[in-house]
Parts: structure tokens; C-alpha cells; sequence
């Protein structure tokens, strides 16, 4: 909290009101804010313990349970710990966790390269112009799923733009199926993704690079430092909390792709774009087997709820150093 | 290495930049603007002259189902940037402004229910929404997308907030104001460009939602979302109606984005890496 927002109202200085009734109407006024502030955010705090709060526990509580679509509705039974201990020996739940541990670290890497090369291109004095932001905004702004269903149409093996491209520039003879063989669909589905998150961590990293403060790179210029010297000793040390944010949440939204699967190859060839997010939902609302379902998506919990905890402990020394200035 | 080459590559990466970002886009503009025939010729017929409206007339057919998509988008997003800005407004300002004990603690655990992979709260949240008989109503999507929606609302305005002059509140209190009267007739007021601004951004996000929607959506509440998704599975050689309906759901954001483009760049990327 800021300093000022906590300290009482100083109300009455020097204003010529006796001492004693200015001491009540500032406790009056700070007890009614107090309630008033408790009045606001009842509803919030209501409606995130209501879509939040308890399904997260009952996510918890369901993935102990074997849930059966009967002709009178749902039965509940208690599983133990079967759901999960059926996940560890099953061939398919380890390969999607292989593979969503592959696609993530891929796509991050990716992702936070090209990320800081756009934005510093951004930043330098020929790219300042304001149409660059515009073509930046434009990818993050388009809808997932319209996007997916644009890389289906550029990947299509008969028509698409990529084959008819390839195929004119000599570099490849014949078409070839992107999205029907296994390993090659996956990272299909890969360089989509990383085409459509490229844009908000850039956006990031551009806020970070023009939270440097320009005097920095004056002090490194006066002691010599070439272009590849201020961008180690200044510019990736200024950007420390915004790359680590970057990673960190870019890890999170890596693990819940969804989308761009569903559109482009629902799970197929042969299992091989299955990832956990895909693989939960399959198995809860496919297949209805909802307690295995819940295991699954507790399991991504677990992973997402250790990168949130990342995400905090970086947005904290900041907070500390960036009041003091 | 000289200036002159320096510019020359940041000259050529920008141009790349641009290329790639805009060529899918440009390139799905033009697929929806042909005719079957012209996109299955090798190689396609890009001949200006054969550009029709056809696709987009024929995927608003209201047998289509992408008509209402839009329209239930539309709904849904709407009241769902307006629920989150209401509610929200309140909380955030609560805790930027009102000594809520605590309010650090609370922030830092909004921010983390950010974090929380979709499908944990998706499937109890079916199995309640089943039995209420929500399941395929605009309430039931709205009340989920502001579990989404209200954190993002909190922690943007919340900022915004502080940078309230705190003279102008005290201010206020001398002229007899009570609290809820200064939030209503000093705060709200000057606060109305980053409100609007923030409502856009709900709006953007609750209108490209999907995972919920498929989920939570059945035949009534169908999203433009789920719409193309479909298509794209049932009709997936007719392609220039494919993109026809795809560029049609992303226009209206893609369109608030350009013109809020101030707020998101400002705004809301520097309000991800501050607390």
C-alpha cells in the first residue's frame, strides 16, 4: 500500500475547528470507510469464493472420487488415491506430460527470443513509429480461435499456403501432410502458438526497456561500452523482472493451450498432440470419466500454482525498491 | 559494428516484423474474399477481380449459427465487462483507498487465482451449473468469465486508484463528503478514461473466451467462438467461408484494440510487471 492511503485523514489542520470534534468526525469518517471498504469488496470476494474458491476444492475433492453418468444422474464413489495412481502407470498421461513439458520449454524459449527482438527493434529510434504497434497489437488482439482456424488453412495439405510456397520456391517436391504426421504436428501447433503470444511479451519487455532509465546507458557510453556491452550490463540486468514475469507467465499460458489443438488436430495423429490440458478435458467430458479428469487438472495445478508462486516472489523486491524511489 | 549496418538490420527486421505479423492476417482477409474455385487452382487464383462477398453472406445464413454466435458474444462479453467493472471498481478502489486490512495479502492471492489452469474449476463447476440448470445460459458463462474478468479489473484500476491525487479525497472530506459520496462523485468521475479503457479490455478477453464456452454451452448460448470452431470441423473444405467467419469474429476486437491501443500499450503492459 501506498504511504498516504494508510495513514488517517489529517483533517482540520490549521482549519480553526475545536480539537475534540475534529478528533470524532475523523474516526466517524475513518470508521465508515473502514465499512464502506468492507461493503466493497463483499461482492468480489463473493463471486471469486463461488467460481473459485470452491470449485478448486471440489476439483480437489472429485479427483478422490469415481464419478458414473447413470440414468439417474451423477453417482459418486470414493476412489482413494486410484485416479492418480492410474495416471503415473498410464502410457498416455506420461507422454502428454512429456510432451507438454516439451512444447513448454520450446515455446518459451521461442517466444522470449523473439519477443526481445521485436521489442527492441521497438525501441530503437527507427521503430518508434506508431504503425509497428498497431502490427503488434493486431496478432494478440485476434481471437484464438480465428487464429487456429488460420493456420489450418495455411497448413492445409492440399491447398494451403505453406505447400504452395514451399513447392514454388523448389524447396520441397511434394506436399506434405503438417498436421498428420506425429512429431511434425505438434511443432505445427508450436510455431502457431508462439506466432500469437509473441506480441504481449513483447508489449512487456517494451514497458521493461522504457522503464531503463536513459542515464544508464550515458554512464556505460562514457566508460566505453560498445552496443553488445550495454545490452549486458544495462539493458539485461533492467529487464531482470520483467524477462523472469515474461517467462513465467508465457510457461503458464504454454501449459493451458487448448485452442489451437482442438481446432487444428483434436488430439490426432494417433494421440500425438495430446497435451494435460487436452488430455483432462478429453477425459472428463469425452470419455466422462470426471474423477480422472480432476486428477489430471490438479496435477497442472500443482505445475501453474509453483510458476504463480515465481511470478510473486518477482514482483516483490521491486515493489519495495520502486517506493523508496 | 558501423551504424550504417546496425540500421540496415534493424531496418530489415522490422520489415520482417511486419511481414510476418501482418501476412497471416492480410492472407486470410484475402482467402475470405474468394471463391471456392479460385483458392483449389494451383496455384490460387489471386485475380481481384473474382473478389466477392459470397462467404460472408453465406456464413450470416442463419442456419449458419454464426449470427447468434455474435449476438451471444456480444451479450455475454457486454454484461460481462459490465458485472466486472461495477464489482470490481468497488474492490480495487477498497483496496487502494479505504485501509482494508490485509489488502496486500488479498491483491497478491487475485493475482494468483489468475494463474489457475481453467480445467480445475471447469469441471465442478459443470457438475454444479448441471444440476442448476445453468449449463447453456448467457448468466452461467457471464458469472464464470468474471472469475477471469474481476481479478484483471481489481489489479488494473486498483493502480489507477492510487494515483489519485489523495488531496483531492481530503478535499472532499472537509466539504462533509462521506466516503461512498467521495468514491461516487470524485473518483468515479476522473476515473472514467481508465474505466472505459478497462471495460475494453474485458470485453476483448470475454469475447475470445473458449474453453468455458465449450463446456458450458450446449445449443441456446452458443459463442461466435464456438461457432467458427464448429464450422471449421463441419465444413472444413469450404474454406473461404472457414476464414469469411473467422475474420468476422475477430474484427470487433481486433478494431478496439487498434483504438485503445494507447491503454493496452501503456496501461496494461506496464500494470503486469508493477505491483
Amino acid at each position: 500500500m501506498g504511504e498516504g492511503s494508510n495513514s488517517p485523514l489529517p483533517l482540520g489542520e490549521g482549519l480553526g475547528v475545536r480539537a475534540s470534534t475534529l478528533m470524532q468526525t475523523s474516526n466517524n469518517y475513518n470508521r465508515n470507510r473502514y465499512r464502506l471498504g468492507i461493503w466493497f469488496t463483499a461482492p468480489a470476494v463473493i463471486v471469486l469464493l463461488i467460481v473459485l474458491a470452491y470449485p478448486i476444492i471440489a476439483s480437489l475433492v472429485l479427483s478422490f472420487l469415481k464419478v458414473r453418468f447413470g440414468g439417474d444422474g451423477l453417482t459418486f464413489a470414493w476412489h482413494g488415491i486410484t485416479n492418480y495412481s492410474e495416471l503415473f502407470t498410464n502410457q498416455l498421461f506420461r507422454e502428454a506430460l512429456f510432451r507438454s513439458a516439451y512444447f513448454t520449454v520450446l515455446e518459451v524459449a521461442a517466444v522470449i527470443f523473439l519477443a526481445l527482438s521485436v521489442a527492441l527493434m521497438l525501441n530503437h529510434p527507427l521503430g518508434r513509429s506508431a504503425f509497428y504497434r498497431v502490427v503488434l497489437l493486431v496478432p494478440w488482439a485476434l481471437s484464438p480461435v480465428a487464429n487456429a482456424v488460420l493456420w489450418k488453412w495455411i497448413y492445409n495439405a492440399n491447398y494451403g499456403i505453406l505447400n504452395q510456397s514451399l513447392i514454388g520456391l523448389g524447396i520441397i517436391q511434394e506436399n506434405i501432410i503438417w498436421l498428420g504426421t506425429p512429431w511434425l504436428a505438434l511443432n505445427m501447433i508450436l510455431i502457431a502458438d508462439v506466432w500469437k503470444a509473441v506480441p504481449f511479451i513483447a508489449l512487456l519487455m517494451l514497458a521493461g526497456l522504457q522503464n531503463i532509465p536513459s542515464y544508464l546507458y550515458k554512464a556505460a557510453r562514457l566508460d566505453g561500452a560498445n552496443a553488445w556491452q550495454q545490452f549486458v550490463h544495462v539493458t539485461l540486468p533492467g529487464l531482470k523482472t520483467t524477462l523472469v514475469i515474461s517467462v513465467v507467465l508465457q510457461s503458464i499460458w504454454a501449459l493451458k493451450v487448448f485452442d489451437l489443438i482442438y481446432v487444428l488436430t483434436k488430439g490426432s495423429p494417433a494421440d500425438s498432440t495430446v497435451l494435460l490440458n487436452y488430455l483432462s478435458w478429453r477425459e472428463t467430458f469425452s470419455n466422462l470419466d470426471v474423477g480422472y479428469g480432476a486428477a489430471i487438472a490438479n496435477i497442472l495445478f500443482i505445475l501453474m500454482f509453483m510458476l504463480a508462486l515465481v511470478y510473486i516472489r518477482a514482483l516483490r523486491p521491486r515493489q519495495t525498491t520502486q517506493r523508496d524511489g | 559494428m558501423p551504424r550504417y549496418l546496425t540500421q540496415f538490420f534493424i531496418r530489415f527486421g522490422l520489415i520482417a516484423f511486419t511481414l510476418l505479423s501482418l501476412g497471416p492476417v492480410v492472407w486470410s482477409v484475402v482467402t475470405s474474399l474468394l471463391p471456392l474455385s479460385a483458392l483449389t487452382s494451383k496455384p490460387p487464383d489471386l485475380n481481384p477481380l473474382n473478389m466477392t462477398l459470397e462467404n460472408y453472406s453465406l456464413v450470416l445464413d442463419s442456419s449458419r449459427g454464426l449470427f447468434s454466435g455474435l449476438i451471444n458474444s456480444l451479450i455475454i462479453a457486454t454484461f460481462t465487462a459490465a458485472v466486472g467493472l461495477v464489482i470490481g471498481s468497488m474492490a480495487a478502489y477498497a483496496l487502494a483507498r479505504l485501509n482494508m486490512p490485509g489488502s496486500n495479502k488479498i491483491l497478491m492471492m487475485i493475482l494468483a487465482t489468475q494463474m489457475f489452469p481453467g480445467i480445475v474449476i471447469a469441471i465442478p463447476l459443470f457438475l454444479v451449473m448441471s444440476r442448476t440448470r445453468l449449463v447453456d445460459t448467457h448468466f452461467g458463462l457471464i458469472i464464470v468469465y468474471l472469475s477471469f474478468i474481476l481479478p484483471i479489473v481489481i489489479w488494473i484500476l486498483k493502480g489507477f486508484f492510487e494515483s489519485v491525487p489523495m488531496e483531492l479525497e481530503r478535499a472532499a472530506a472537509v466539504d462533509g463528503a462521506s466516503p461512498i459520496q467521495t468514491f461516487r462523485y470524485i473518483v468515479l468521475p476522473i476515473s472514467l478514461p481508465p474505466l472505459f479503457a478497462t471495460g475494453v479490455f474485458a470485453f476483448i478477453e470475454a469475447w475470445n473466451e473458449f474453453f468455458f464456452a465449450i463446456i458450458l454451452t450446449r445449443i441456446n448460448v452458443k459463442t461466435a467462438s464456438i461457432a467458427i470452431a464448429e464450422f471449421s470441423g463441419q465444413y472444413q473444405t469450404l474454406y473461404g467461408q472457414m476464414l469469411a467467419s473467422a475474420v468476422l469474429a475477430s474484427i470487433p476486437v481486433v478494431a478496439l484494440a487498434i483504438i485503445f491501443r494507447r491503454f493496452i500499450l501503456e496501461g496494461f503492459a506496464e500494470g503486469a510487471i508493477k505491483a
